[in-house]
């Protein structure tokens, strides 16, 4: 049956295997909290204006004040028992009032005078308790039990449970007023809270069956928790939130609103419709406006929050409540009132109340409750308050009767709409920042990390120094002399080189550097500061005679190599670099760097990356191919930089390179970080990279970190994504979607892809709900309707 | 500065006293007076830098051009007693690898017999 139920339900609403039940049950619960809320709505509204009339309206808005209280208590109750337990008793409290309450409207008939008069205005508050627990409740164990993506999904659906327990509350009031009158109704009510209860008891159950965990709740808490957490707590925990703040300013001006278009409606109805027959008709109009409301919600909401998303959801409510407000400006009729009323209400609770339960999800669990209680319970209320306080204001100089308090109504209720829309602008994006703070720090590249960590170029001149010094004391020399004109000399260094000196057996022809001497490093440092030296070596280096002279000794050693030994090479290739591009001795280089010695060409192509000659690359490219040489080739062609990109282009084109080197080059590319280095890659994408598609890529993503004013054409880096996304759903794989993310990150913000891929990478359902629902509010939707498929199935 | 000369054994000694830099050049340098003793037929010469304080790029220069000057016409020109920064430099400038250098004046005279 369960089985059944899932497979009528999956072809109206996108659930997931073992959600049917869950879904069922919210959505029952849902409708048996606004069935009854809309029956006594019904009565709440029509007694009133009877006894009261609508002028006292502000009246009854302004015990909404004393709903701070009820957020007090509620809060510490919240702190010190279970949700289940809170959600039970609560509702049996309500019946229980509920029918306290039957039977006193029975009685007030009975006796009429005073307590007739005046009984609607303890029912309003009564009610406005009833509206605020119950339903923040309700939503309490939304926030508990789904997260971002299942909330999405799903609040279409059991949010249209409401919305049809309010067409059900209003049918039944319309058409059983007058045999059950007001009493009947209200016994009627209590009934179906008692139902709620069962339902309540079912969902515990079925979240036990699932070996989720249940709703929250603080069993246990001790007594002086529990009286420390009361309104002011609820009220600090929003006020230290710029987030929550702005949440609740939302739902502060949304509810002024709500007021003065309450007021407006009902001004017109109460003018337009006889006493006696309105708790009929507002019975039946809110039937009406639900039937209405439950057709967006279920079929609408959903889509329109998935489609458009989050933010441009939030805007629907109060551009069409702007355009409702001008329409009863002009034309005061009682069609018009019943379209704006029927608007706000459709809308409120729908798509508005939808997405603003959506905005509470990924606030942190510590903040959540006590922030919603604060928000929906008192801020919420308060804003009738504020309405009422406003409407008083009005009336002040006007009279409540006059058409200029009227005129100023419509002028006030448009301003507020105008800043509720901005509020909800501001909203919008803060919420895409709290799902990304909920996504922790972002990823970082294993080479960036190693870089920021270690020196890495001094930690090999220290090991190529002590490597040098048992093979020549020249080598051994010119190491030390790049640790020191390169500030790297420091005492530890010397201490380290020194260590190993009476080890060394350094074979010289001068008994002047006899390994066992103490090294002279240490005087010789401090009476020849690096900067001297520096100066020294470079003026006898520009010498002519100096030039000539080692031209002469670096070609005796081209023109017969097999003669030099290793070590005469390897010094010649280590002072070359020294010598400057234009010394014959630095020529020698391009004859060095075709050796097979991965030792001589380790110092050539260094030398060669200092010096930055053209004819070096050539063959510092060939030694990408060899695997001794490789890193060594490639450290000196990242050093030529910007430069090289064109040539190192031509060879990544050039078909009859190695793949080796292909991979290498676009490897190069990437720190070299410039556009033109991008526009290199982008070209082999275009093309089709072939089985380098996942290197160019990678140089591509590496670019994009150092350099994010780099430019990536969405017209080839789309086209990847699409292809990347399509042959994972082909595949069916649950492969590591890096690559997917990598191209992601071309072209949205960088480090926000991949908070959301390292969030995706712990694996638990909601770290890739989180993940995916960042992507979700930051893609397009021609993007986010292939790639999100793919995420998700995940989870599945 | 001052350069003194004298003669051992067919090789001709320049004792270089002071500091070799290019803001002390006196009236002869040392390249001249290399080459005046090439003029002579000297063929074997000797640099002793037992009491020099100081040299500088000017100072390395001399000494190469008297290298060359001395290697151009089949000569041979050897250092001895050099500090150990100088030492220090000519490995960095891979001069130890064209020059002779000796630790002592005898070794390098004994030098100049072996060939």
């Amino acid at each position: 049956m369960a089985k059944r139920l899932a497979e009528r339900l999956g072809r109206v609403v996108n659930i997931r295997p073992g959600e049917a039940a869950l879904a069922v049950l919210f959505f029952l619960y849902f409708f048996l909290v606004t069935a009854p809320f809309n029956i006594i709505k019904s009565i709440r509204d029509a007694s009133y204006l009877d006894e009261l009339g609508a002028r006292s309206l502000p009246y009854a808005y302004a015990t909404a004040i004393l709903i701070g209280a009820v957020v007090s208590l509620h809060s510490r109750l919240q702190a010190r028992v279970s949700r289940k337990t809170l959600l039970l008793w609560s509702l049996a409290f309500f019946a229980a009032t509920t029918a306290l309450f039957g039977g006193l409207f029975a009685w007030s008939m009975a006796v009429g005078g005073g307590f007739r008069k005046w009984l609607p205005l303890p029912f309003y508050l009564w009610v406005n308790v009833f509206t605020v627990v119950l339903v923040t409740q309700f939503w309490f164990c939304v926030n508990d039990v789904f997260n971002p993506r299942e909330a999405k999904r799903l609040i279409g659906f059991f949010g249209s449970g409401g919305i049809l327990g309010g067409i059900a509350g209003g049918l039944v009031t319309g058409l059983l007023a007058r045999p059950l009158r007001t009493s009947g109704l209200l016994f009627v009510s209590a009934g179906l809270l008692l139902a709620c209860m069962a339902v309540v008891g079912l969902l515990f159950r079925e979240q036990r069956r699932l070996g989720e965990p249940g709703p929250a709740g603080g069993p246990g808490a001790d007594a002086a928790t529990a009286s420390k957490i009361g309104f002011g707590s609820c009220w600090d925990a929003v006020r230290a939130d710029s987030y929550l703040k702005l949440l609740a300013a939302v739902v502060f001006v949304g509810g002024v609103v709500s007021t003065l278009i309450d007021w407006e409606a009902k001004t017109v109805i109460a003018d337009k419709v006889l006493s006696g027959r309105r708790t009929e008709f507002f019975g039946m109009l809110n039937a009406g406006l639900l039937v209405l409301a439950f057709l967006f919600q279920l079929v609408l909401t959903s889509r329109v929050i998935d489609r458009f998303g989050l933010r441009r959801g939030l805007m629907i409510y109060p551009v069409l409540l702007l355009l409702g407000a001008g329409g009863i400006a002009l034309a005061p009729a009682l069609a018009v009132a019943v379209v704006l009323k029927g608007a706000d209400k459709a809308l409120s609770y729908s798509i508005s109340q939808s997405a603003r339960e959506l905005l509470y999800i990924p606030v942190p669990q510590s903040l959540k409750y006590r922030a919603k209680a604060f928000i929906d319970m008192f801020v919420n209320r308060f804003s009738r308050v504020a309405g009422a306080m406003l409407l008083f204001a009005l009336f002040l100089p006007f009279g409540g009767d006059s058409k200029k308090a009227w005129l100023w109504v419509i002028g006030l209720t448009g301003a507020a709409i105008i800043a509720w829309i901005v509020l909800n602008l501001r909203i919008g994006r803060a919420y895409v920042q709290t799902i990304k703070d909920q996504l922790g720090r972002t990823w970082e590249r294993g080479d960036e990390v190693v870089g920021g960590e270690i020196d890495v170029e001094t930690a090999k001149l220290i090991v190529d120094a002590l490597e040098s010094k048992s093979r020549s004391s020249t080598l051994y020399a010119l190491h030390l002399f790049e640790l020191l004109r390169s500030g790297r000399m420091t005492p530890e260094v010397g201490g380290l080189l020194a260590m190993g000196v009476s080890d060394a057996a350094a074979p010289t022809r001068n008994p002047m550097w006899e390994s066992d001497e103490v090294p002279w490093m240490p005087d010789l440092a401090e009476a020849l500061p690096a900067e001297v030296l520096d100066r020294n070596i470079r003026e006898i280096m520009a010498l002519p005679d100096y030039r000539a002279l080692m031209g002469d000794y670096a070609r005796r050693i081209s023109d017969d190599p097999a003669a030099a030994s290793l070590t005469a090479k390897m010094e010649l290739a280590k002072a070359a670099g020294l010598m400057g591009p234009d010394a014959p001795a630095a020529l020698s280089l391009v004859d060095l760097l075709r050796e097979d010695s991965p030792e001589v060409i380790r110092y050539a192509a260094a030398s060669a990356g200092t010096l930055g000659k053209r004819e070096f690359v050539a063959p510092l490219v060939a030694k990408l191919g060899d695997p001794r040489t490789r890193e060594d080739a490639r450290s000196a062609l990242e050093e030529y930089g910007a430069r090289i990109v064109g040539t190192l282009g031509d060879y990544l084109a050039d078909p009859t390179t190695s793949e080796e080197i292909r991979r290498e080059i676009a490897a190069i590319l990437a720190p070299i970080a410039t556009q033109s280095a991008a526009d290199e890659l982008l070209d082999q994408l275009r093309g089709g990279a072939g089985d380098l598609e996942a290197d160019v890529i990678d140089g591509l993503d590496r670019i994009r970190v150092r350099s994010p004013e780099v430019v990536f054409p969405a017209d080839v880096i789309e086209p990847m994504i699409l292809k990347h996304a399509a042959a994972a759903r082909a595949e069916k794989t649950s492969a590591d979607p890096l690559i997917l993310f990598k191209l992601i990150g071309l072209l949205y913000p960088h480090e926000d892809v991949f908070r959301a891929y390292r969030s995706y990478g712990k694996g638990t359902k909601d770290d890739i709900a989180y993940a995916v629902e960042l992507l979700d509010e930051m893609l397009p939707r021609d993007l986010k309707e292939k790639i999100i498929p793919v995420l998700e199935s995940a989870d599945a | 500065m001052v350069i003194n000369k004298r003669d051992k054994n067919s090789v001709a000694i320049f004792d270089i006293e002071g500091e070799l830099k290019r803001s002390d050049i006196a009236d002869v340098t040392l390249h001249q007076l290399v080459k005046d003793e090439l003029d002579l037929g000297k063929r074997h010469i000797l640099l002793n830098f037992d009491r020099v304080q100081f040299i500088d790029s000017f100072g390395v220069g001399e000494i190469l051009a008297s290298y060359i000057s001395t290697h151009n016409l089949g000569g041979r020109l050897k250092l001895a007693r050099i500090s150990k920064k100088l030492y220090l430099i000519f490995q960095v400038t891979m001069l130890t690898k064209v020059l002779d250098i000796f630790e002592d004046e005898e070794a390098a005279l004994h030098s100049f017999l072996k060939g």
